[in-house]
């Protein structure tokens, strides 16, 4: 299991000079779902880039199931940590989907039988079984986000991390993501989302952390980063709560952040 | 003004199975229509014929007849259906020519390929910009700006050209909350003043607030078109994988637990 | 359209075209227009050829390039990047004429089995100032000359529109395709691709890279021509310019009168007459 941890993290890109993350602390216990909401340039790409290396410090620490990711490559990280990039398209270039799916548990080392079990449940959870043999780029774009998420779930790394998994997706699209995040979780795996999607998050993750500029302006329970207290710092980073927050707080029910909450309380 | 398209069918180049099928739609001047459907279900297809960029750019084959109030456009090269209907695509940065220093050139670059008069493309430029209320962002490089920022400088390209008709296929796509926001809230600015738009999208929420008419798109045929409240209250939307509006759906869980709270119904009924 | 202008305020009140459309460069050089400019380093680097001995092209290269460098504000610049363009060259030429020209006698210098001549290192002198006077006239071209103003000039002279376009926008291409391609091994590396270790690893870890790179890269040139095309872009035609670098009388004679200096310079050169 891994736990992670950023440190008193600082991270300046050198080309430009920006400070995109200013002293982040988080601590990320083994098997929780986190989900991270903020505006574009709020620093949640940054920081997920350093928890597989792709990022290393400018100031502060890292550390991966207590070891210093500044002591392990990019690829060593890759079997503990699993990022999902957002652009499927910047990622995909096997001729079948199976041989895309098969890349990176390939350069983890798996064969065989083992490998041909990862896949084969990595694509039973994305929905794509059936479509082995088929050209990435014969699916569809929202299927091609799913085939991306399938390629890093075969990995079965510990803590996977989602870059905006639902965006572009219709209906059964993020019902089969919901699925996917409950899926990894219920085998005790760490997962880390990056959504614009307030609703989404609010029903799919037990913690929400919030950014901006740089740090970390919020971090609880739907309940409390939804709560009415915190909607000024919530707006302050141009995010809204979910309606069942705000009918919720309109009608004196304290903060419910779901709609099964908000009628939980509504029958009380 | 209106857009008619009538039994128009499109199969892409080198494809099997047609994309659409069957479609019977008209945009009328001054309203907003919204289009939604699961993804593949022919969304950009039909915004890529309605611009008229299929089959002309895109290739394929089409059927049926489109036509500008009333005129055929079958025949018509794309430059001069560009001056009718102006198209906008999910995609911020490559909707940008990149060959510009500033926004207000960006956003003069259509009227100049038009070869108005100077002064016209300079009136027409800052007009576009004022209607988007992006005109102090003029002197800036549309490559350095945000995702939502260059959707807007994208959107005011295509109002420099001065369309009848605006199609946008997912313009809040690829945006956080905050450019969603600017971006709709132009779009609503647009429509209240008239302008005639097809916005297709997969929030529904924001379709709620700002159509009147909505066409909901199954394996490329229209599966429903009607008032937006009508069609994004149907049952069936979840089944043709569209996610309904929030009050629509905390209206439903609520009914379905029994709950018949008069605040409840009031505030999803305010919207 | 008058040349150069630049409409703030038209008769009807209306607003115009903005100043900082087309804003004209820091220095006199920079305001020159492009096709001068462009005469000008092109004369400059066949007239240090055509010149013989070590005097001429040391003058040319005061007169024609370190003296507008200097004028223009970008001597610095001009220095830096002339050198790094001509520094493999140059030091493989002057060593080479240094150490091994024929038929050479007077000896500077010996190293070992080789020898440095004085006839050598004159030869090797005339050599090095000719690269640097071609490689410095490209480079005052390149430092004074924005690109989208050679090609708005070239349209104003009569080019089509989309090739305008083309010359600009292949200019993009590049970065556009590195920065793809640095975001695809950042993928690729999420998933294992080891890029920090063997060589025959970091072989076979080209194709994943390469291959979104070139599929991506035309598929977002497919989605920028429907966006072009959405934008009146195939219209046949010229089209309106909000600005073009003014050319004047003064400038056509310049470039006229540099054009027939450098003929006369060669017809002298082959003549004999400069020795």
């Amino acid at each position: 299991m891994a736990e992670l941890r950023a440190e008193g993290l600082v991270h300046v890109y050198r080309d430009g000079g920006v400070r995109a993350l200013d002293g982040v602390d988080l601590a990320i216990a083994p098997g929780q779902r986190v989900a991270l909401i903020g505006q574009n340039g709020s620093g949640k790409t940054t920081l997920v880039r350093h928890l597989n290396g792709l990022l290393r410090p400018t100031e502060g620490r890292v550390t991966v199931d207590a070891t210093d990711a500044a002591s392990l490559t990019v690829a060593q990280l890759a079997s503990r940590v699993g990022l999902v990039f957002q652009d499927p398209d910047r990622q995909i270039f096997a001729g079948s989907v199976r041989a895309e799916v098969e890349f990176g548990p390939r350069n983890l080392g798996r064969s065989g039988s083992a490998l041909g079990s990862a896949v084969a449940d990595a694509l039973a959870a994305t929905g794509l079984v059936g479509e082995e043999e088929t050209n990435p780029y014969d699916l569809g774009q929202s299927r091609r986000k799913l085939l991306a998420i399938a390629s890093v779930l075969a990995m079965r790394t510990p803590v996977v991390v989602l870059d905006e998994p639902t965006t572009g997706q219709d209906a059964r699209g993020v019902e089969r993501v919901r699925a996917v995040v409950e899926g990894v979780a219920a085998e005790g795996r760490t997962v880390l989302a990056i959504s614009h999607d307030m609703r989404f998050v609010a029903e799919t993750f037990e913690r929400i952390v919030v950014m901006r500029a740089g740090r970390i302006v919020g971090d609880g329970t739907p309940e409390t980063v939804f709560g009415a207290d915190a909607w000024e710092a919530l707006r302050s980073t141009y995010l809204e709560p979910p309606l069942a927050a705000v009918l919720g707080d309109r009608f004196g029910m304290g903060s419910t952040p779901t709609d099964t909450s908000l009628i939980e309380a509504l029958l009380a | 003004m209106t857009i008619s398209l009538a039994g128009v069918g499109y199969r892409y180049a080198g494809a099997t199975a047609p994309a659409l099928l069957d479609v019977d739609l008209e945009l009328r001047d001054g309203e907003v229509l919204g289009l939604v459907g699961a993804s593949e279900a022919g969304k950009t297809t039909l915004c890529l014929v309605v611009s008229g960029l299929a089959p002309r750019t895109v290739g394929g084959q089409i059927r049926g007849a489109i036509r500008l109030d009333g005129e055929d456009v079958d025949a018509w090269p794309m430059h001069r259906i560009s001056e009718r209907v102006g198209i906008g695509f999910q995609n911020p940065a490559t909707q940008l020519s990149q060959v510009t220093g500033s926004v207000f050139e960006e956003v003069a670059f259509g009227p100049m390929n038009l070869a108005l008069p100077r002064d016209e493309v300079a009136e027409r430029t800052w007009s576009a910009l004022e209607s988007l209320r992006i005109d102090t962002l003029a002197e800036r490089d549309p490559v350095r700006l945000s995702g939502g920022q260059q959707q807007l400088v994208a959107l005011a390209g295509l109002l420099a050209m001065r369309p009848e008709h605006l199609v946008l296929d997912e313009p809040t796509a690829q945006l956080d909350p905050a450019g969603t926001r600017l971006v709709a809230d132009a779009i609503e600015r647009l429509a209240a003043d008239g302008a005639s738009i097809l916005v297709a999208e997969q929030k529904t929420d924001l379709l709620a607030a700002i159509c009147s008419r909505v066409v909901v798109l199954d394996g490329g045929r229209v599966a429903q078109l009607g008032p937006a409240a009508e069609v994004l209250g149907d049952r069936r939307l979840r089944d043709l994988g569209v996610a309904e509006p929030s009050a629509v759906r905390l209206q439903r869980a609520a009914e379905a637990a029994g709950v018949h709270d008069a605040r409840l119904s009031e505030a999803l009924a305010g919207g | 359209m008058a040349e150069g202008d630049r409409l703030t305020e038209s008769p009807s009140g209306q607003r115009g075209v903005p100043d900082f459309v087309g804003r004209p460069g820091p220095s006199a050089y920079h305001r020159l227009n492009p096709l001068t400019k462009a005469t000008l380093a092109t004369a400059t680097a066949i007239a240090a050829v055509a010149l013989g001995g070590l005097v001429g092209p040391i003058v040319l290269v005061t007169a024609a390039v370190i003296g507008p460098a200097l004028a223009a504000g970008v001597l610095g610049r001009l220095v830096r990047t002339a050198l790094l363009l001509s520094l493999p060259i140059a030091v493989s030429a002057f060593l080479v004429n240094l150490f091994f020209f024929p038929g050479a006698s007077q000896v500077l210098l010996r190293i070992g089995p080789i020898t440095a001549t004085a006839e050598g290192l004159g030869f090797a002198a005339e050599i090095l100032v000719r690269i640097l006077a071609i490689s410095g006239a490209v480079t005052l071209f390149y430092l004074t000359t924005r690109p989208a103003d050679m090609t708005v000039d070239l349209e104003r002279r009569g080019i089509s529109p989309r090739v305008a376009f083309v010359t600009n926008a292949s200019v993009q291409t590049v970065p556009a395709m590195v920065e793809r391609a640095g975001q695809i091994t950042a993928a690729q590396r999420a998933r294992g691709l080891d890029t920090e270790g063997s060589l025959w690893r970091r072989i076979r870890g080209v194709l994943p890279i390469v291959g979104p790179v070139i599929l991506g890269s035309i598929a977002e040139v497919e989605e920028r021509t429907m966006a072009l095309e959405a934008r009146g872009f195939t219209r046949p035609g010229r089209r309106t310019l909000l600005w073009a670098p003014p050319d004047t009388g003064a400038e056509r004679l310049i470039r006229w009168a540099v054009l027939l200096g450098l003929v006369a310079l060669i017809a002298a050169r082959i003549g004999g007459w400069l020795g």
